[in-house]
């Protein structure tokens, strides 16, 4: 069954005076289970995609479903309860809150939904369990290194069990080391509980572990 | 959410340490500044109303029916009777501490030299000196003050006191013999042989330049009368005015007296034209300092969501609604203005009570004769208003970028380095 359903997606915006072309015409279906990776140079609108299947950005043409919800029928509000009920987002920097711990970031977006204390708090560190960070609940961002920062970023986009989950570059400001291992936690978490990723990247290595590649080039999806 | 959310607010507001200082420094300066400028005009007002009344005014002066409509012509046809019995009925009335019957009577006054139109009083030496007393302003002067000689005492007779400016424009000192001549109550023309006591200054330079006070017996004796004209109530506090005054009017009613009454407020229009002058004055002042609060946090909060811009992307794109992200900001604006609030009640209250303790020597104020030492008079009112005042223009600054942060379009925010 298709979860996302992009048809005809256009996006163009001004940079200064020059118009940008950032997509143009992409049609894409992705399935329940899928580990897809949006490959490309910078610049061919990888983020741009993401950033409009992620209910962050609209489109200048062309349609987005989220299970079956045409997204450009929804107002802000609805579009932000679809974001919170169903979408995780993974940044390339991280974008943790710097003040609050490791435990309150993931806690973050479990706070709108009316959940008992007790089971927040399992659920909180159930995420931090699953990315191996259960003893830096209360480490402050500041305090941890840049693959616990996106683990952390992992576990935030995970506690409230989206369908999706949309990593912009995860892996560009790690090591390759700690970059396979978060990509292995991602991997995992793919596996065990069905979770749809979609992550852009221009690293081959981290393009091999994706189930489907996507390649994009100057807005449009190379076949 | 709510306590998260505020928890988030109280670390913002303290992330950037130095800038929150300035900004709660700020807001603390302009409370302060308010608390401080409130403070010395209530201590002004209050001792001008205070001094007024108890140099000539009294609380409530009570007079026969009439008297205030036609008495400045034919002052003689409204005279209280039975002073003594309507003295007696005022008494019982709860928060009444002392009543003083007076005469006031015009009058030419000679030295042998020089003749003026005076307006005399014929005065009850203890009553007015228990009016001139002023017991609810700490450190205030007296209502009525002796510059040279002696006040009345009981026991005179043909004694009188003049008026600073009186005295000075008769060139009469203590000691002299002066000559007052004036119509008795059937209208004949009396006289008398007068030695000036003393001179005396009160809060009003007019009534200075033209008033005598002579024993009420003496006035009586000239008038060829034993009625009163007037009897002045004093009160345990000037607060109790209205509600004494109105019970006054329905003991007369229902006594059948023909009697009417005046609050001092009627009568003091040169103290209730100051209030409202300072009144206003203050009004601009309290705009100035909420004008230079709001710019100032205006400025904090603006730096602040600039330096977030990416992180009030991240937390949209987890699902906060635009409503979210204003809340959170006006949270922080709050939390800044009553943090400011407090500290500047707090050091406003120590400040003020600090300079009432020295006292800020003051020169005589328009139309008066004696200067003053101005204190910081900090009433609950004040405080609260300050600090209300601190928290609105918090709020009101806080607006404006709050809702700037929660238009950002989130793939843009989250572009922003």
């Amino acid at each position: 069954m298709d979860v996302v359903e992009v048809k005809e997606l256009t996006k163009e915006y001004y940079l200064g005076k020059t118009l940008i072309h950032a997509l143009q015409g992409i049609d894409l279906k992705i399935q329940e289970g899928e580990f897809l990776a949006i490959a490309g140079p910078s610049g061919s609108g990888k983020t741009t995609l993401l950033n409009l299947i992620g209910c962050i950005d609209l489109p200048t043409l062309g349609s987005i479903k989220i299970d079956n919800t045409d997204i450009g029928d929804l107002s802000s509000d609805q579009l932000a309860e679809l974001r919170a009920a169903k979408i995780g987002f993974i940044f390339q920097s991280f974008n943790l809150i710097p003040v609050l711990s490791a435990f309150e970031n993931v806690e973050y977006p479990l706070l709108r939904r009316k959940i008992k204390k007790n089971e927040r708090k399992e659920r909180v560190m159930n995420a931090l369990k699953n990315v191996g960070l259960e003893t830096f609940a209360k480490h402050r961002p500041d305090e941890l290194s840049g693959g616990q920062r996106q683990r952390v970023a992992i576990a935030r986009a995970l506690v409230t069990e989206p369908k999706i989950i949309l990593a912009d570059e995860p892996t560009a400001n790690l090591d390759h080391q700690t970059g396979t291992a978060v990509l292995e936690v991602m991997r995992g978490i793919n596996e065990g509980q069905g979770t749809i990723f979609i992550f852009s990247t221009h690293d081959p290595k981290v393009m091999s572990l994706a189930n489907r590649i996507v390649q994009l080039m100057d807005g449009k999806i190379v076949p | 959410m709510e306590l998260l959310n505020l928890k988030l607010a109280f670390r913002n507001v303290f992330r950037n340490k130095v800038r929150s200082l300035i900004t709660l420094a700020a807001i603390a300066f302009g409370c302060i500044s308010l608390i401080i400028a409130g403070g010395f005009f209530e201590d002004t007002f209050l001792q001008m109303r205070e001094a007024v009344i108890h140099s000539h005014l009294g609380h409530i002066q009570v007079y026969k029916k009439g008297y205030l409509d036609k008495g400045s012509t034919n002052p003689f046809d409204y005279m209280i009777e039975d002073p003594d019995e309507i003295k007696k009925l005022i008494a019982s009335v709860e928060h009444v501490k002392f009543i003083t019957p007076r005469i006031t009577f015009s009058g030419l006054l000679s030295t042998g030299e020089n003749t003026v139109s005076i307006l005399s009083q014929g005065i009850n030496p203890e009553g007015e000196q228990a009016i001139s007393v002023i017991e609810t302003v700490k450190g205030a002067n007296t209502g009525v003050g002796i510059e040279a000689g002696e006040n009345l005492s009981r026991g005179d007779m043909y004694d009188v006191i003049l008026g600073r400016g009186l005295a000075k424009a008769m060139g009469s000192k203590v000691g002299d013999f002066i000559i007052l001549v004036s119509n008795t109550a059937g209208g004949a023309l009396n006289a008398l042989d007068m030695k000036v006591k003393g001179v005396f200054f009160t809060a009003s330079k007019e009534f200075d330049d033209h008033a005598l006070r002579m024993p009420i017996a003496t006035a009586q004796a000239l008038l060829r009368t034993d009625k009163v004209q007037t009897l002045v109530v004093l009160l345990d506090k000037t607060e109790n005015t209205d509600l004494v005054k109105n019970q006054l009017v329905n003991l007369f009613r229902d006594e059948g007296l023909n009697l009417e009454l005046k609050p001092w407020h009627e009568m003091a229009d040169f103290y209730n034209k100051t209030v409202e002058l300072y009144g206003r004055q203050f009004f601009v002042l309290k705009l100035i300092i909420a004008a230079i609060v709001i710019l100032s946090i205006f400025n904090t909060i603006n730096m602040s969501i600039w330096e977030r811009t990416r992180e009030i992307g991240t937390i949209m794109a987890l699902g906060s609604k635009r409503y979210e992200v204003m809340k959170l900001f006006l949270l922080e604006g709050l939390i800044l203005g009553i943090l400011g609030g407090l500290i500047g009640v707090t050091v406003g209250t120590g400040l003020g009570y600090v300079i009432s303790l020295i006292g800020i020597p003051m020169p005589p104020p328009p139309g008066a004769t004696v200067g003053w030492v101005a204190h910081i008079r900090v009433v609950p009112q004040l405080l609260f208003s300050s600090f209300l005042i601190a928290l609105i223009s918090s709020l009101l600054s806080s607006f404006y970028p709050a809702f700037k942060a929660s238009r950002l379009v989130i793939a843009d925010a989250l572009r922003h380095f």
